[in-house]
């Protein structure tokens, strides 16, 4: 198993959801990085490889449904947990994006974040096995 | 002669008449009057004739008894200048004139005058006429005394002529005959007016006999003077009410007819006016009847471009391209009723047409009904209704995600520092204000739907009021970096206002512009105060708004598609509240702007 902490890209442009997120996942012992909208996160999680990826839904620029298309066009993401956190009536659509883009997990908000942690938790422990 | 005189009127006629018949009257008066005048004359002559004749003679027969022959020269001419004789003579038994007016003839043989005998009892008179030309009268009475006769006394006067007794009467003839003329006249003009009113319906009469037949009659009232002119005034009336209650009669029957024809093509004009296009088809599917709407909807509008007869389903998937597949042209539906939506592709604008087919049935037109309608609008509304309920929803939830992931980190999480633990209270504290914000702003959108949104007018010091938009706004400016310019009146005073609502909009309008204005902008609040308006600007340096959006910033959940815009949250409701609130006061909010420039919105609000 590896020791170097995992590191999780959050990916919301309400910068106070995205700290509070942040804050429970450094908690949790992981290694954190935020950006503000979809094409910034696109872009950081082609510099670096990220273990799991939880972004928001309507961002500006790009948003949280395109960056997800994007990161499962690239090898290294295709299996990558991505965790959609939602305000809008997307539930509706969920299963078929979830089925279309392989998203792991959602979240319509408001959410818990303890609840969050425990999601990725699972994913992870997932992936390994 | 006056019977048939063309111009005059009967009753003028009759005036005529009456002065005609009256002066003949004067006229024969007078003459009467002179004859009888000189009748009298004459016989007032001969009757003082012959008593001159008596007392002459008495007096010569006395004169004779008492002197004999002496006086009797002398008493024939007292009696010529006493009665005005023409001459007076004695003449003795033997014809030798004893005495004689005229010296010369006496004693010489009396000439016995020839003319016509006149005789009254013992005296005798001729009438004759003498040398001059003079028609005279001679008495002649004899002389006796004791019984013997001593000759004869003649005397003579001229027989008063016509033209002495004119002579005689004329300085009379003013008031004899001038009175009666008078009054004649004063006659005349009384009967003219009493006949005035009977004359003007006599003229109206005349010239209405000579109408050509056929004409209409037509009477004219006359001035109100009398009973007959009331009379006829009253006959002119209903004559006119007659004519125009059988004029009507037939007009009703024209009307009636006129109706019928025009209620057809009123209805036709309602089917070519209205705002849906409606077409008629018939059982093979092809157009008999297509208003005007319909035409202009399927680009039909040339005149030679005409829909009748063609086969309707063409044109329709012409147009909207999508209606191929769907049912309204299935024949299998044709008695059922079908909606279908489509786009057509404009060269403005695309549009949403709605097409609905109906079957024609009860009546004796077989085929389908169409009706095309367009809908841009309405869908246009949806959509910004859906996007609306989009930002409403994240509006609420993000507020929400983020007081609940605090609100948890605090309860569970052991390791927090005091400081965080304030951060952390901070932030669920400015997010429950947020949300609670949003949700006054949604209550008040509501109540301005239904009318229930009112201005609660109280007495407000101005001074207090931007004291407090200044408070609400100062830390947005601050973090934004931006220079805030505020210009205030120097005496602000009191006025009528909602102040919780205006310190609202005024919060809104200074948040925009903050919002929209990139760090380091510049936004003024300038307020004006006249005596009789309220003035507010607030300007700013911010993204500006393009033309196309400019007449819409003001519409409910209008947001711009400028991804700076897009970029910042907002509910597309804070302007159109600003302006409900504003016309609350009687108000106008109006906005200026130049894309990527800036701009300025006015509010003003009137003072009573």
């Amino acid at each position: 198993m590896n020791d170097k902490a995992q590191r999780i890209l959050i990916v919301d442009d309400n910068v106070a959801l995205a700290r509070v997120i942040q804050f429970a996942m450094d908690g949790a012992g992981f290694e954190t990085v935020t950006a503000q909208n979809g094409r910034i996160a696109f872009e950081l999680a082609k510099k670096s490889l990220f273990d799991v990826v939880i972004t928001d839904q309507q961002m500006p620029e790009m948003t949280g449904v395109d960056l997800c298309r994007n990161l499962r066009g690239m090898p290294e993401y295709e299996d990558c947990p991505i965790i959609l956190l939602t305000a809008k009536g997307l539930e509706l659509e969920l299963p078929r994006l979830q089925h279309e883009l392989e998203i792991d997990a959602t979240f319509s908000k408001p959410f818990s974040p303890s609840t969050l942690v425990k999601t990725v938790n699972e994913l992870l422990a997932a992936a390994v096995s | 002669m006056f019977g048939s005189h063309p111009k005059l009127g009967f009753p003028r006629k009759v005036v005529a008449c009456y002065l005609l018949f009256c002066m003949a009257t004067v006229c024969w008066l007078a003459l009467g009057v002179c004859l009888i005048s000189h009748k009298v004359l004459s016989l007032h002559s001969a009757s003082s004739c012959l008593s001159r004749l008596g007392k002459t003679a008495a007096a010569i027969e006395i004169s004779y008894l008492r002197h004999g022959q002496e006086k009797l020269q002398h008493l024939t001419k007292q009696a010529q200048v006493e009665g005005g004789l023409a001459y007076a003579s004695i003449i003795g038994p033997n014809g030798i004139y004893l005495a004689h007016t005229n010296a010369s003839l006496r004693d010489m043989p009396a000439l016995r005058p020839t003319g016509s005998l006149l005789r009254w009892g013992s005296v005798t008179g001729i009438r004759f006429v003498d040398q001059q030309n003079r028609t005279l009268r001679e008495y002649q009475v004899p002389l006796t005394v004791d019984s013997q006769s001593i000759g004869s006394l003649q005397i003579a006067v001229v027989e008063p002529s016509v033209s002495a007794t004119l002579a005689s009467v004329a300085q009379y003839a003013p008031i004899t005959v001038l009175i009666p003329l008078a009054l004649v006249a004063l006659g005349a003009l009384v009967l003219g007016r009493l006949t005035g009113a009977v004359a003007e319906v006599d003229d109206q009469l005349r010239q209405v006999a000579l109408l050509p037949p056929g004409r209409e009659v037509s009477l004219q009232r006359l001035t109100a003077r009398n009973g007959s002119s009331l009379g006829w005034n009253r006959i002119v009336e209903s004559l006119n009410e007659l004519r125009n209650h059988s004029g009507d009669q037939s007009l009703n029957k024209r009307l009636t007819e006129a109706i019928a024809v025009r209620r057809q093509n009123e209805q036709l004009d309602i089917l070519q006016n209205l705002s849906d296009g409606v077409a008629v088809t018939d059982m093979e599917g092809r157009i008999t009847f297509a208003n005007r709407a319909i035409k202009a909807l399927l680009g039909a509008e040339a005149t030679d471009d005409v829909l009748e007869g063609t086969v309707i389903s063409d044109r329709l998937i012409h147009n909207m391209p999508e209606l191929a597949q769907c049912p309204l042209f299935d024949p299998e539906c044709t008695n059922r009723s079908v909606v279908f939506e489509g786009h057509r592709h404009g060269v403005k604008a695309d549009r949403v047409l709605r097409v609905s087919r109906q079957p024609l049935v009860g009546g004796q037109l077989k085929g389908q009904v169409w009706s095309l309608r367009d809908v841009t609008q309405q869908k246009l509304a949806d959509k910004m209704r859906d996007q609306f309920i989009d930002t409403a929803t994240h509006e609420l939830r993000t507020p929400l995600s983020n007081i609940k992931a605090y609100a948890e980190m605090l309860a569970t999480c052991d390791k927090i520092e005091l400081e965080q633990q304030k951060e952390f209270c901070n932030i669920i504290d400015s997010e429950v204000t947020r949300l609670a914000r949003f949700v006054d702003d949604l209550l008040s959108i509501s109540s301005m739907e239904v009318g229930s949104l009112s201005a609660d007018r109280q007495k407000v010091e101005i001074a207090r009021l931007f004291e407090e938009v200044l408070d609400k706004i100062q830390p947005t400016m601050q973090k934004k970096d931006i220079q805030f310019e505020v210009r205030l009146p120097e005496k602000m005073g009191v006025l009528e206002l909602d102040k919780e609502k205006i310190v609202a909009v005024l919060v809104n309008l200074l948040g925009n512009a903050a919002k929209y204005t990139p760090s380091g902008g510049h936004v003024s609040l300038k307020v004006k105060l006249e005596e009789d308006l309220l003035q507010i600007a607030v300007e700013d340096t911010g993204v500006g708004i393009s033309p196309e959006d400019l007449p819409m910033v003001f519409e409910k959940f209008f947001r711009s598609k400028d991804a700076r815009v897009q970029a910042e949250a907002g509910t597309g409701l804070g302007l159109s509240l600003a302006r409900e609130v504003v016309r609350m006061h009687g108000g106008d909010i109006s906005v200026e702007s130049q894309l990527d420039k800036g701009s300025t919105f006015l509010v003003s609000i009137p003072l009573e």
